[in-house]
């Protein structure tokens, strides 16, 4: 669990959890893994981010096909809140800087 | 709350509890997903790693405690809404694990024919039982996700 101010641990609200925020943000990029039980990946970003299952599905395959999905856009307390979170769950996931924004 | 008993073959998945259980251990030590921050990120990973060294030491603990009296006795096993999170992760950490280790000269093709056909009599004997344990790590994900999926809606309440 992260605290997103401390760097300490509590769980990303739900309430944060849109797949674009605020400009100049930073990504929360899911990494595809050779392992990894498709239904449970599914099941984690649907936990964690509040996808519905079409979104979660979507993005899942997004990183099985193309390496990566950008799974959130926002500040950067929060996107490390969710990498952390990602990490707890197994899955591989990196944090950037949104250079579109 | 929702139960669901697994009744599993003795036979078949007590020889297969001293390998998990060695990698178990390693897991008490080395992350199944490395961390993938950035250089600048440093002093974040060394707080990270260790809180979620303790988090995937606690799932571990959780999975092997459904290897009690009660399975060696019965072979049965339970899942509930308190155990099956954890048991999830433990899974995921230890298959994660046993192919970064004892299955790490097995090409990917070579797993995804094994895991279609589940034939593993082509492999040596050391590779025979670590894979015999991953198939089994994701078994029971697959019963856990299909029974307890945590984001299906309660049924039991």
């Amino acid at each position: 669990m992260i605290d997103p101010v401390n760097h300490t641990h509590s769980e990303p609200s739900r309430q944060d959890a849109v797949e674009t925020m605020s400009p100049r943000g930073w990504r929360v990029v899911f990494l595809n893994d050779a392992v990894t039980r498709m239904s449970y990946a599914v099941m984690v970003l649907r936990k964690l981010f509040g996808f519905d299952e079409p979104t979660a599905t979507k993005h899942m395959l997004e990183a099985h096909e193309h390496g990566r999905s950008v799974v959130w856009v926002g500040v950067r307390e929060n996107a490390e809140a969710y990498v952390f979170s990602l990490q707890q769950w197994h899955l591989s996931a990196t944090l950037e800087p949104d250079e579109t924004s | 709350m929702k139960r669901v008993e697994v009744r599993l073959s003795i036979t078949a998945v007590a020889p297969l509890l001293d390998l998990i259980k060695s990698v178990v251990d390693d897991l008490r030590v080395n992350l199944a997903v490395p961390l993938a921050l950035s250089d600048s990120d440093a002093e974040l990973a060394t707080v990270w790693k260790e809180d979620l060294l303790e988090s995937q030491r606690d799932d571990c603990d959780r999975l092997f405690s459904l290897f009690d009296q009660e399975f060696f006795t019965e072979g049965v096993v339970a899942f509930d809404r308190d155990n099956a999170e954890p048991v999830l992760r433990a899974c995921a950490a230890l298959r994660l694990r046993f192919r970064q280790t004892h299955l790490a000269k097995v090409p990917d093709e070579t797993l995804e024919a094994l895991e279609a056909s589940t034939s593993m009599s082509d492999l040596d004997e050391t590779i025979q039982k670590a894979f015999a344990c991953f198939l089994f790590l994701d078994e029971l994900q697959k019963i856990i996700l299909k029974y307890l999926d945590p984001m299906a809606e309660d049924d039991d309440e």
